[in-house]
């Protein structure tokens, strides 16, 4: 921890007399004008880039056209968010976002601790980095390269997968245009992409459990099957809850950049989700006010689940992300 | 230490499972780098699967002499060079101020940055604001809006309170400014976390396609993940017109498959350092958020 600074040579030390916050706060602005004066910058940015747009989101409750512009477009209340429950296209929409983020959750939420379960297990240090090395490496990568990588994996023209596939005898899958599988496509390449790097934060957990307890448990004659179910995830149990509690933060996020390049008009009945429909209704048609509602929707939901869970975990766990 | 038989199988399970993980990932690049060096007719008739067929390399010099894969090449790569640079910049100026607990109202600052990691005006908002600027079609709103990035920003604030007061105070009582400590003092000490930061703002502007989608639609501006995007979704587009069969050797899914590697042989340049301060910043992000 910090002490508070010494005031420097030749001012007077702070008076113990109470003053305001803003009396104390010019004074140190005074004192200190060049470490405020850092702030500019970001602060600016911040400011302009990320609270300007809050202040957007007025326009849905307007009718807003880009002559009026934001000040003179007419309020019309709650209109777009009542169409927002009405129109069969959001609600459409909103199903296939639940139910990707579901599928994602379910099966892409476990697999990483188990992945690192099983890397814990791996004795030979050497072979482990290896495989660290190589499965970290597709989280570096862009959507577009995966999304191309899984393109010419999937293709039913001399696609490995589809030659395997003949070669068992079967009939080939046009992965990206048939309705049936496309959600299998996305959740897989998600998975290839993101799982390897997942695993970080679970073995980083291992490191945190006491040894003492695995010698323990070895005296007492548990094997390496018991000591896992024991003492390693009781010992990570809080930080698989916490990374739940972040997930769930995110239901509303499918993985829009993710979808955007991979799906196509033919796959939009099962891969359309809200991200990719409000580009599409917002900067496609034009449709700003709608679509700003359902972006003040979907941000106000994720915002209440991030503090919700955040809430429960430090009633449950003693510990919050903040 | 003795094994037990049961021990000994759920080894060779466990090895075997993670060698063929490592092959899951890396096949996917392996029929890739065969597809871009396979001739014509072999990558036409599928008969490509892990090691090129008909050797050739003209793919490669097809794409590298491209215009339209060199144009986006060079806005990607200025993009990661000046986005990096800024955001380096402001990131780590805010930074400082927010690591020393002098600073009045240091609290209701920080949580005006954090409040945004949790709440966004959104996708629309943010689009009407960047036309009324006039940002639409111009390069610095590829970089500009996100210089400043909260999370690398935490990151930096932790570096810098966990270094030692010492330094610092005795510089003050030399009578220097915060500005020149800042510079003179504690960035000297904290290159590593100012390289590791520096990564995460290159891999993030050389990955990111999504703002140049909303952003950019003039053709010279695009960057290459997005070009790469848009010949990934129309593979007759422009970049394929001028009679690719005829003169080369070569498909348009072989142009696809060189174009898609070129773009990831940066990543896989800097990988090992991104490899050794990727896990580091991510740990401290998740522990102190």
């Amino acid at each position: 921890m910090k002490s508070e600074t010494a005031s420097p040579p030749g001012t007077t030390p702070a008076t113990p007399i109470k003053r305001g916050f803003f009396a104390k706060l010019a004074a140190d602005i005074r004192r200190d004008w060049d470490l405020y004066a850092l702030l500019i910058p970001g602060l600016s940015l911040l400011l302009l880039f990320k609270y300007a747009p809050m202040y957007g989101i007025t326009i849905a409750f307007k009718d807003f056209n880009i002559f009026d512009g934001y000040a003179a477009s007419p309020w019309v209340g709650w209109k777009h968010f009542a169409k927002l429950f009405s129109a069969p296209d959001f609600l459409h929409v909103f199903e296939n976002t639940v139910i990707i983020s579901f599928l994602k959750i379910g099966i892409l939420f476990p697999l990483p601790i188990i992945i690192a379960l099983m890397l814990n297990e791996l004795r030979l240090m050497l072979f482990k980095r290896v495989v660290q090395t190589v499965i970290y490496l597709p989280h570096f990568l862009s959507w577009v390269i995966v999304s191309g990588l899984f393109i010419d994996l999937l293709s039913s023209n001399g696609g490995l997968v589809n030659k395997a596939l003949s070669s068992l005898g079967m009939e080939p899958i046009s992965f990206f245009l048939d309705n049936s599988v496309f959600r299998g496509v996305l959740i897989t390449s998600a998975g290839w992409k993101e799982t390897g790097w997942s695993t970080i934060v679970y073995l980083a957990a291992f490191a945190t459990i006491d040894p003492g307890l695995y010698e323990a448990a070895k005296i007492d004659g548990a094997g390496r099957m018991r000591q896992l179910w024991h003492i390693t995830l009781p010992g990570i149990a809080p930080i698989i809850l916490l990374m739940f509690i972040l997930r769930l933060g995110n239901i509303l996020e499918a993985g829009t950049e993710q979808i955007l390049v991979m799906y196509n008009p033919t796959v939009y009945k099962v891969a359309d989700v809200i991200g990719t429909y409000v580009y599409r209704m917002g900067i496609g048609n034009q449709d700003y006010s709608f679509t700003t509602a359902v972006g003040v929707f979907e941000s106000i939901i994720a915002f209440t689940l991030v503090i919700a869970g955040n809430a429960l975990s430090r009633k449950y766990l003693q510990r919050g992300i903040w | 230490m003795k094994q037990t038989v049961s021990e000994k199988l759920f080894n060779v399970f466990n090895c075997t499972f993670f060698v063929l993980l490592g092959l899951t990932t890396l096949l996917p690049f392996i029929n890739l780098i065969a597809k871009s060096f396979s001739s014509e007719s072999a990558v036409i008739s599928g008969k490509v699967n892990l090691l090129p067929i008909g050797f050739q390399t003209g793919t490669y010099l097809y794409v590298l002499q491209n215009d339209m894969f060199l144009n986006a090449l060079k806005t990607s790569v200025i993009l990661a060079i000046v986005g990096t640079a800024v955001g380096l910049f402001v990131t780590t100026l805010t930074a400082y101020p927010l690591s020393r607990i002098q600073l009045r109202g240091r609290k209701w600052i920080l949580l005006l940055f954090i409040f945004t990691m949790l709440f966004s005006g959104g996708l629309i908002p943010t689009y009407l604001l960047m036309q009324a600027l006039g940002l639409i079609n111009e390069l610095p709103v590829l970089f500009l809006p996100a210089a400043i990035n909260v999370f690398n920003m935490l990151i930096i604030k932790n570096y810098f309170e966990e270094l030692p007061d010492g330094l610092e105070e005795s510089a003050k009582l030399d009578g220097a400014s915060n500005v020149r400590i800042l510079f003179s003092i504690v960035l000297p000490l904290s290159l590593p976390v100012l390289a590791t930061i520096a990564l995460f703002f290159a891999v993030a502007f050389w990955n990111d396609y999504f703002t140049a989608m909303i952003y950019i639609t003039d053709q010279e501006l695009k960057p290459l993940q997005l070009f790469l995007k848009e010949l990934l979704v129309a593979s007759s587009g422009e970049f394929l017109k001028d009679n690719v069969d005829a003169a080369l050797n070569t498909t348009p899914q072989s142009i696809q498959a060189a174009s898609i590697l070129l773009a990831t042989l940066p990543i896989l340049f800097v990988y090992p350092f991104l490899q050794k301060y990727f896990v580091k910043g991510v740990l401290v992000g998740s522990v102190k958020g």
